[in-house]
């Protein structure tokens, strides 16, 4: 975890307990309705303030103090409306933003001075932040986007929230995993809001782990690790979808292969209650090679990679050994991945937004940013192990955490 | 076994190489023109106006001149690449093949860079002369994102060379050249896939024409086939495409709906068959044997250097040595093309019998496309695969004169 993020000047906390009501799951849409409403009133206002706290911080070099108050309140109302919709929280928000008054907060620097040509151009420099925020947290824009007014992408955060409500309706309570990932677009989603709306000159920060995502990440047999070189060559940037082609064409080929193994696979451990040795690495490699692929394509990763699969790209997958599985589980596997794969659909939406930004940065100016490489690291980490899990590489769930190893 | 024995053998080996070359090549010149048919030599200005002959020849001489100094960019950036490219091998974890495609490729990107801009100029010359409506945008997406393609068939290329680098080491061109002309087979057997916005042609007498002409011809059962290209411009075409079972004729349809009179029509149409009738593509396929083998040989001498194939630092300069000794081989290889087309025009008069429409066919073609009719020989040797028109012409007044003396 690089330095500069402990310190950004807006910070996401957590106190969740993880308990919902079933009652107010179920109708927790409905219930959110006065607030969605109280924003959207609110929000008239605070375009209104956004413009008068635009030109006197471009004048006077910091946000007036009042302003910054009034716009930092609506960033933490929209964060508690947009926790409580998504389940990220359990209790009914208030209708003021009060800090602290929410089990998930938001915390704001003072004002401090800003750099007038930031602030002058604000509105086109946070146009990336807000189509990444879009891609997490659906909507279009980081503001009303959040609490899903906005239109547009579903983003990671609604799918889920989705798969969330149907847990906590069933088992009263938020799986970790699903809410650490909501705390992870929520973050982004404040500090973009934050961002745009003057509240701070720093831009906002996509790292996944980030507080208040959690220290560890629990052990899984399917691992990643990545070597965090962030040097870019600017030609293979700019060619890099051509460049992929080939290595498309031969995954094309060896995903053909590797269904029909996954279907032996899946009769020999449905009846073994383990999956073969030979199919298990052959596949374990088959995920191995097609994570190095769309790593590159995607630009997290700067070198080339092989058409084997072998190990020792800078972004890499281990898989442990086969072990034992359990054949209910490996009976049912193409359902019970379903929820991880609709997960997987939000976090690549993620993946494509790095991956675009990645582009242009990369290009202009011959690296990758940080930030956008660890969270497109985590959409890897998370896709290989619901792949492996439906390959039958493991019965172990994929987790959602928005961590990238352990 | 002694040195100077080694050396006798490779040389008889040579000269027995080189005896069958000459053979094959001799066999594969011949065509069925008439051995005795002479040319009558003839003015352009006798066939074009003069202000038509101006026009042409200043359009052409801007596309020449575009021509030469692409030529001249895509041998400094490849001398640059040959020089510099070693450096982007660490852009790679893909091991030694997989690094020999990956800056195989990036030299391709490189020389599409280099060319982009006598590419828009070209573009640019065309719209302003009414032959292409093409955007400018568009031309340039289309030709990145044919670049895939190229990508892909270098890869393949690049694949098979350095795998038989790692077996036979500077002698890969030996294998190598056959396993790439059998993919070249393999590419003219599905070419007729890979054209797009294609249709039968639906016309009835189009299509009649086309059965008595392969009949005529003796090629029996042909599909004529009619790719939409009017949104991009209006230069007409035709050609042969396919083997086998796949084979067919492509006519554009700059050329149909009354662009270009029935009888014309018959022409090209006639022509086309007429390269299916001769084998003109496996006669291609085997001239590019004929080609790639001393080719191949001299692209391994030129790497041996940096360690021959086997190595993929060797790709880059591999790529110059390639497009170096294509700009060398060019005259000789288009010879052998205007040979081929000139007996599909010969072809076409003897299925036709109509001088008079092979004649106003070729003056057409001239001016829609703005060809100069009587180009300078040496751009003619570099870059004409078909005879100039003026040429075409005498060809169809030599016919002319042997059917009336026929009577």
């Amino acid at each position: 975890m690089h330095a500069e993020a402990h310190d950004h000047p807006v910070r996401l906390s957590s106190s969740d307990d993880l308990r919902r009501s079933r009652l107010t799951v179920f109708f927790r849409l409905l219930l959110a309705i006065p607030h969605l409403i109280w924003l959207l009133l609110w929000g008239l206002a605070v375009f209104l303030m956004a413009i008068a706290n635009w030109l006197a911080t471009l004048l006077g070099g910091t946000s007036p103090s009042s302003l910054h108050e009034f716009i930092a309140r609506y960033i933490r109302y929209e964060t508690h409306v947009a926790a409580y919709v998504s389940l990220t929280a359990n209790p009914f928000p208030g209708f003021t933003g009060e800090p602290g008054s929410y089990p998930i907060d938001v915390e704001f620097a003072p004002p401090a001075i800003q750099n007038r040509w930031k602030t002058g151009f604000r509105l086109i420099l946070a146009i990336p932040a807000l189509i990444l925020n879009s891609a997490m947290s659906g909507g279009s824009s980081g503001g009303g986007g959040r609490s899903g007014s906005g239109g547009g992408s579903v983003g990671l955060l609604w799918v889920s929230a989705f798969l969330g409500w149907w847990a906590a309706l069933f088992t009263g309570r938020m799986p970790e995993q699903l809410r650490d990932a909501n705390l992870y677009a929520l973050r982004y989603g404040a500090q973009t809001g934050s961002y745009l709306l003057l509240i701070t000159e720093r831009y906002p920060d996509a790292d996944p782990e980030l507080p208040p995502v959690p220290g560890q990440l629990r052990p899984h047999p399917i691992t990643v690790s990545v070597e965090e070189d962030l040097r870019r060559s600017r030609l293979t940037v700019f060619f890099r979808l051509l460049l992929t082609i080939p290595h498309f064409v031969w995954l094309t080929l060896w995903s053909i292969v590797a269904l029909f193994a996954a279907v032996g696979s899946w009769f020999v451990t449905l009846f073994r209650g383990t999956a073969p040795d030979p199919l298990h690495r052959f596949l374990a490699r088959f995920l191995r090679y097609s994570t190095h692929v769309y790593a590159y394509v995607t630009l997290v990763t700067n070198p080339f990679p092989g058409f084997t699969g072998l190990e020792g790209y800078p972004l890499d997958v281990q898989f442990a050994p086969p072990e034992r599985q359990n054949r209910w589980k490996t009976g049912f596997r193409i359902v019970l991945v379903v929820p991880a794969l609709f997960l997987s659909g939000g976090v690549w939406g993620v993946l494509l937004t790095v991956a675009i930004f990645g582009w242009f940065t990369g290009l202009f100016v011959a690296r990758m940013p940080r930030d956008l490489m660890r969270a497109g690291a985590y959409a890897f980490r998370y896709t290989a192990q619901v792949n492996s899990y439906l390959f039958l590489l493991t019965d172990r769930y994929p987790d959602a955490t928005p961590r990238i190893s352990e | 076994m002694s040195v100077p024995l080694r050396r006798a053998l490779a040389l008889a080996a040579f000269a027995v190489l080189a005896v069958l070359w000459v053979l094959a090549a001799t066999r594969l010149w011949r065509t069925k023109v008439p051995s005795d048919l002479k040319l009558p030599h003839l003015q352009a200005s006798s066939y074009f106006t003069p202000a038509y002959l101006r026009r042409a020849s200043s359009y052409e001489r801007f596309l020449r001149i575009d021509f030469v100094l692409a030529q001249i960019a895509l041998i400094a950036a490849l001398v640059g690449y040959a020089l510099r490219g070693e450096r982007l091998m660490r852009e790679s974890a893909a091991g030694r093949v997989g690094t020999g495609l990956l800056l195989g490729m990036l030299g391709l990107a490189i020389v599409w860079i280099a060319q982009l801009p006598f590419g828009l100029a070209e573009v640019w010359w065309e719209r302003r002369h009414g032959v292409s409506h093409q955007g400018y945008l568009s031309w340039a997406f289309e030709s990145f994102f044919s670049l895939g393609g190229e990508f892909l068939f270098i890869c393949l290329t690049i694949a098979i060379v350095m795998g038989f680098a790692g077996l036979l080491g500077n002698r890969w061109w030996i294998a190598g050249v056959p396993a790439l002309v059998g993919v070249a087979v393999l590419i003219a057997f599905i070419s007729p896939f890979l054209v797009g916005q294609v249709h039968a042609a639906r016309d009835p007498a189009l299509r009649a024409d086309a059965r008595q002409l392969a009949r005529v011809e003796g090629v029996g059962h042909l599909k004529v086939e009619v790719e939409d290209v009017h949104r991009f411009t209006t230069a007409p075409n035709a050609e042969a495409v396919g083997l086998g079972p796949t084979r067919r004729v492509i006519l554009w349809d700059t050329l149909l709906g009354g662009r270009f009179p029935r009888r014309e029509v018959r022409v090209v149409l006639a022509h086309e068959i007429g390269h299916i009738a001769h084998d003109h593509i496996w006669r291609g396929l085997a001239w590019l044997v004929l080609f790639g083998l001393p080719v191949g040989f001299l692209i391994a001498m030129a790497t041996r250097g940096r360690g021959g194939l086997y190595e993929p630092r060797a790709v880059p300069l591999a790529l110059l040595a390639f497009v170096v000794l294509q700009l060398v081989v060019s005259p000789a290889q288009n010879a052998t093309t205007r040979r081929m087309e000139a007996e599909a025009d010969w072809s076409a008069l003897r299925a036709t019998h109509d001088p008079a429409a092979a004649r106003s066919a070729f003056q057409r073609l001239a001016r829609t496309s703005h060809a100069d009719p009587d180009p300078p020989g040496w751009w003619q040797a570099l870059t004409g695969d078909h005879p100039t028109i003026m040429q075409r012409i005498e060809m169809v007044e030599a016919y002319a004169r042997r059917q009336a003396a026929a009577g």
